[in-house]
Parts: C-alpha cells; structure tokens; sequence
C-alpha cells in the first residue's frame, strides 16, 4: 500500500523515503487475510496489510476496533487463526509443511520475529533494574556481548533519545515520557528492522507526550520502518507513508494522510474523526474544517 | 496476687529459650523456603500431573493442623527407622508446614507479576531461563517480602506448639518453671511477653520493608 | 514396616465420634463468640472514645501477637491463681474465643475502612445517625468484601481446636492421641486424625466458597 507522501503540515524530509512499488524488494511486513477469534468474537476479519522498508505506517480506529490485537499478532504475542503473517518473507507463527500447516516453536517464532522490536503502551521497563541495565540486558543475555561493550552500546542508545544523564537512575524515579522513551532505547539497541509501537503515547499525560514523538519523529526520518498504533493524528500526517482505519476487526480506509484524513467519504470514519476533532480543536473553525 | 519477683527470676531463662524459638522457627522458614521454590515450581507448571501434585501438598499441608503434623514426624521417624532427637522432628514439621504457606506466597506472587513485564522480554528474544531468573524472580521477591517476613511472624509463634514434643524453648522452658515455682501465672505472662517484643519487632520491620518497596 | 491396620480405629469408634462432636462444639462456640467479641471490639473502636479504642487497640495487639497455646495456658494454669479455676472445655472454649475474636475484629475493622468515605460522608449529609450508617450503610457493604477472610478465619480457629488436646480437652485430638498411646498404634491413628481434620477443612473450605457465590451473586 504505497502511497506517494502528501502532508498537511511542513514536510518532514526522510533520509530514505518508501521506495516506490517497481524498486522495491519484498515487504519487510506483509499480511493477508488475517482472521482472530476470541471466544465467540471475531477481533480479525481478514486484514491486508504490507509494510514496505523504511515505510512508516499509522493504525488508527475506534476502541475495540482490533488495532492493538492486529500489532500484537504482527509481533507474535497472539496467535491467529487463519491467514498470513510474514516477516522479511518469512511465515510467522505457523510451519507450513507441504500445504498442511502446523503451530510454529517456540524457538521458530523467536527466529522468525528476531528483527522486530515493540515498544508498548505500559512501557514495560523493569523496575529493579537501572535504565541503563535494562537497555543493556538484551545486549548480553541474547547478543552474548561483554559487559563494556553492551553498555556502550547502550549509552549510545540513551544518547539518541537524550536520556545519557539518566542511565543510572531506577525507572521509578523517571517521568512517563522519559519511561517510555528508555524503552524506545532499549528496542533499539537490539538494531530491530522493525518497529512496532503499541499506542505508545496513550498512559502518558498530554505534556510529556511531545518527548517522546519527537523521538519517534527522528527514527522515521532515519528511515525505521514503523507500524505505529496511536491516537496522535498529528503525528500521523507529519510522518506516515500510509494511515489505515481499522473498524470492526477490518481495514476500512487506508492511503496517504492527505487522503485518509482529508479525502474520505466513508462515514464511520468521518464520525471518528469528528469526535476526535471535538475533543481536540481549539478554534471552532478547526472543528468546521474537517 | 502477682509476684514480680518470680516474673523477673523467669524473664533471663525464657531469653535464654527463645533463642531456641528463633533458631527453630528461621530453619523451617529457609528450609520450608527450598521445599516450597519446588512446590510452587509444581503449581505453575505446564503439566498437569505436577499441577495436580503442588495442589495436593499444599492442601494437606495447610488443611491438617500443626500439631498434628507435627506427632506425625515426631512418631512416624521411628516408625520407619528414624532415631533422631525430637529437634529434628520439630524442624522437620514445622518446615513441611511453612514450605505450604510460602509456596502459596510465592505463586501469588508470580501470578499478579504484570504480563508486559515477560512480554517485553519476549519481544527482546530473552530465553526462558533468563526470563525467570533476571526479569521474573527479583520482581516476586521483591514483591512478597512483607509476606515472608509475615510469615516469619506466624512460625514463631506455632513454634510454641514444639513443646509438646519436649523442645526446650519458651513455652517449653516456662512450663517447667511453673513446674518448678508453682508461680504458672507469672512464667506464662513473662513467656508471652518474649513472643509478643519478638514478633513485635519482626512487625515493624515487616512495615518498614513495606513501606521501602511502595516507594521504590 | 510394621503392621499397620485400622482394627484399632474400629474398635474405638464411639469414642472416637464424641471426640468429633467436641471438635465441632468447640469450633463453632469459639467462631461464634469469637465474632461477636470482634464486632464488639469493632463497632467500640468505631465509635467509641479515645480510652476504649486503646483498650481495644491492647487487645488486638495481645492475642495477636502471643501464641494460642501460651493464652490457653494463662487461662487454664495461671487462672487458679485468680480464684478463676476453669474446667479444661471452659477454659478451651474461652480462650479460643478470645483468640478469635482479635482476628475477628481485625477482619471487621478492614471492612469499616474499605467501605468508600464518600459513601459515609453522603450518609452523614443527609442527616443518617452514627448507629444508621453503620447499620445501613457500612455493614451491608461491608459482608461481600470481608466474606473470603471471616471464612478463612473460621477455617483457622477449626484445626487450632486441636491445640485444646493439650490441656486434655476431649476432642478428636485428645482422643486419637489417647488412642494411639494405648495401643502402641501412633502412626495409625495420627493418619486417620489427618484424614478427619483434611475432611473437615475441605467441607468448611467448600461451604466457605458457596456462601462467597451467593452472597456477590446476591450483590452483583
């Protein structure tokens, strides 16, 4: 779903923009025909979606939608039912095995997913350990790496996102945004293909919301590709490549955020956006424009 | 009416004894601890079998009182061969017993530990092993301090029920003095008063730990 | 190993039944005065003065804090010294009352404090007497959330009735024990002891689940 990029506000250059369609080699995400069930409620009804290199992708939609199951089956941490899941071409969660297909190991979905990493809603920072010991843990439990240079690495880390004074500090003594922005630090000192960003601003209280977008602003820029679930629509008109609107378990619009925000007529959407416009616009006439 | 002076003349033999409470009573806590790091393991296993095994030990074990536990060991060693001293009958005991209240401990621990802690692990290609002993276990420690030390609490106060068995500490030690004095009433209140400054202290640090981990 | 049957459980068991019975008896006059004293200690320290809380307050802290046995013993073996000489099932039934209702009034002094303040603010506003909002207000409230632990309690106070067998109660304790020592047959009788006692446990454990069921069955 590559879209050229239309933005409502400046342009932000990227280093590397999504390259276009013919260029391109193979998705780095690529779904197809996603379907979950959850007890007697289908969360997923048949979900297409692929995410080129370095393309920036926003999720957003109505609570209940299915967005945060449809990022967490990207990342393995739900299984799904029927359909694909591939990651860099590769199968996620199941081993198809001359047309019959079977549930993947646990060691299997590790390979599989080793290249992505997540940043969650609840930042998920573990408290009995330093910043620093929890960007750095990863480097050298899984990576194997020394001591010296796994905290180096991890000092770079907390360099990109502007948090090397706090490296020694506990997380509880940290803000929200400067929490979840170690946690940024953390996913990425594993040098991820992919990121994957789980409402990230949503715990955070409005103030501390800007630190931690910008961060994300500068990883695109970089040219991450990114599948962000989130409410900022600012932060997805400034950035993505393609906007998706999920709705009742299926993709109802998606384009470029010229199109999806200011181009649609599809009327669930224009009633999300209108209730998000009420509880966001400062000047009537913002509220008018949409 | 009460006598003082028999109060005093019993206070230094029952300090005496207590040290015999707290030798016994933090050994069936570090040995119960070990026995109960297995159990626990068995509750919150994947297989059924071992699940099925952790519960049943943890309901005999907290279902049957302490005492009767306790003339269990105290006549079942014997009866299989066993000649130990009533000590080793009385730790024993009291071991098996606490190892059931610190499993419980310990899974409820586990249990209420936030899923997104293991996740983000998971998602950072963290192995099992390393899940469990760098994410999962210093977290549950953390978390269920003030209930071993609680639990701390709670032994020394069972482990008067080893005098029953002959063990010399202080409800033992203050049964003989009334013995010996005629004065139960006196030996009884200075006996209580040990437990109640131990297990007052042991309280307060209970508190205080508390008190540390909801701010850190 | 030994010979081991159960022709001496068989040959004792109307002994062994009354001993039961006594069980039971003292288990439920221990729950049942035990939660009255601790509703009474409770409701004082509610709306009592600042001296009746702190005898109450010295209570709880007393009989919490010392071993059952160690009180048992007081009453039974230090009361004489009073003029109060207690026969074995008086002096049991006391103490184990007194025992259970400091943990009786903990658990309701709980449950006063997680009724929400708002609730009794608002009582409090429309001109509700102290009596009405405990009444009204603040008990009814309170039962669906101290349910699990007045249950757990009453499972408690029932296997420490076999402290009671050591001051020569005639409960089941006692009397298995007394059995065993006769025959020679420890291990046998103390077996069926853990049987009786895990039956007893496991039953007062359902009966405790039930009742939580219906009474949030009946709230929700």
């Amino acid at each position: 779903m590559i879209k050229t990029r239309d933005v409502i506000d400046p342009p932000a250059a990227k280093a590397h923009s999504a390259a276009p369609a013919d260029v391109r080699a193979q998705p780095l995400i690529e779904v197809k025909g996603l379907f979950k069930r959850f007890g007697h409620t289908d969360i997923l009804r048949g979900i297409d979606l692929s995410i080129a290199k370095s393309e920036v992708v926003c999720i957003i939609g109505p609570s209940g939608s299915g967005k945060s199951t449809l990022l967490r089956c990207i990342a393995g941490l739900e299984t799904y039912d029927h359909g694909d899941v591939r990651i860099e071409s590769e199968l996620l969660g199941y081993v198809d095995r001359g047309g019959r297909r079977t549930r993947a190991s646990t060691s299997e979905l590790n390979r599989v997913r080793r290249n992505v990493g997540m940043v969650f809603q609840q930042f998920n920072l573990w408290p009995h350990m330093t910043v620093i010991g929890n960007v750095r843990e990863a480097l050298l439990r899984v990576r194997g790496m020394p001591n010296d240079k796994a905290t180096a690495q991890a000092g770079r880390m907390l360099d990109m996102v502007g948090l090397s004074g706090k490296a020694d500090a506990y997380p509880s003594k940290l803000s929200g945004g400067q929490q979840q922005r170690v946690a940024i630090a953390r996913a990425l000192a594993m040098e991820p293909h992919i990121m994957l960003f789980d409402e990230p601003t949503s715990a955070l209280d409005p103030e501390l919301v800007g630190e931690v977008l910008q961060v994300m602003k500068q990883l695109a820029r970089d040219g991450m590709t990114m599948a962000v679930v989130t409410h900022e629509m600012g932060f997805a008109a400034q950035m993505a490549d393609t906007v998706a609107f999920i709705d009742q378990g299926r993709i109802a619009v998606s384009g470029s955020p010229q199109h999806v925000f200011r181009r649609s007529e599809n009327p669930r959407l224009k009633q999300f956006l209108q209730n998000y416009l009420d509880r966001n616009a400062f000047w009537s006439s913002d509220a008018r424009e949409a | 009416m009460f006598s003082l002076a028999a109060f005093c003349d019993a206070l230094p033999l029952l300090l005496r004894a207590s040290v015999m409470t707290l030798v016994v009573s933090a050994a069936g806590l570090l040995i119960g601890f070990f026995v109960a790091l297995l159990v626990c393991a068995a509750r919150l296993s994947t297989k059924r079998a071992w699940r099925i095994a952790g519960t049943v030990y943890v309901r005999v074990f907290r279902g049957v009182p302490l005492l009767v536990q306790l003339l269990l060991v105290y006549y079942l060693l014997p009866f299989v061969g066993i000649n130990a001293p009533p000590l080793v009958a009385a730790i024993s005991a009291v071991s098996l017993c606490a190892a059931a209240y610190v499993a419980e401990i310990l899974r409820g621990g586990f249990v209420t530990l936030p899923p997104g802690q293991s996740e983000a692990a998971v998602m950072l290609g963290l192995s099992p092993m390393d899940r469990l002993w760098r994410v999962q276990i210093p977290q549950v420690m953390r978390s269920t301090l003030p209930s071993l030390v609680n639990e701390m609490v709670l032994l020394i106060k069972a482990s008067s029920l080893i005098s029953v068995v002959g063990v010399a500490e202080v409800t033992r030690t203050a049964q003989n003095i009334a013995a010996g004095t005629y004065q139960p009433f006196e030996a009884y209140v200075a006996a209580g008063l040990i437990y109640f400054v131990i297990c007052g202290a042991l309280a307060l640090f209970a508190h205080s730990a508390e008190r540390r981990l909801a701010a850190a | 190993m030994p010979h081991f049957n159960l022709s001496v459980i068989a040959a004792n068991l109307p002994q062994i039944g009354a001993g039961f019975i006594t069980t039971l008896g003292m288990w439920l006059a221990s729950v049942l005065l035990g939660a009255v004293i601790g509703l009474v200690a409770a409701l004082l320290q509610q709306i009592g003065g600042r001296g009746a809380r702190a005898v109450i307050r010295v209570y709880i802290e007393l009989f919490r804090g010392t071993p059952f046995l160690v009180q048992l013993f007081l009453l039974y073996y230090g009361g004489p010294s009073f003029g109060l000489t207690l026969t074995p099932v008086m002096a049991g039934v006391v103490s184990l009352a007194l025992y259970g209702g400091a943990y009786f009034a903990e658990v309701f002094r709980g449950g006063f404090a997680s009724v929400p303040r708002g609730h009794v603010e608002a009582a409090a506003c429309l001109g509700l007497s102290r009596w009405q909002v405990i009444c009204r207000i603040q008990l009814p409230q309170m039962l669906a959330l101290i349910l699990p632990a007045l249950s757990n309690l009453t499972i408690v106070l029932s296997k420490e009735t076999a402290v009671l067998s050591v001051v020569t109660v005639p409960e089941l304790t006692f009397v298995l024990t007394g059995i065993g020592s006769a025959t020679f047959a420890y291990v046998q009788t103390l077996l069926v002891l853990c049987v009786c006692y895990l039956a007893l446990v496991e039953l007062a454990t359902y009966a405790g689940n039930w009742a939580e069921t219906r009474v949030s069955r009946f709230l929700a």
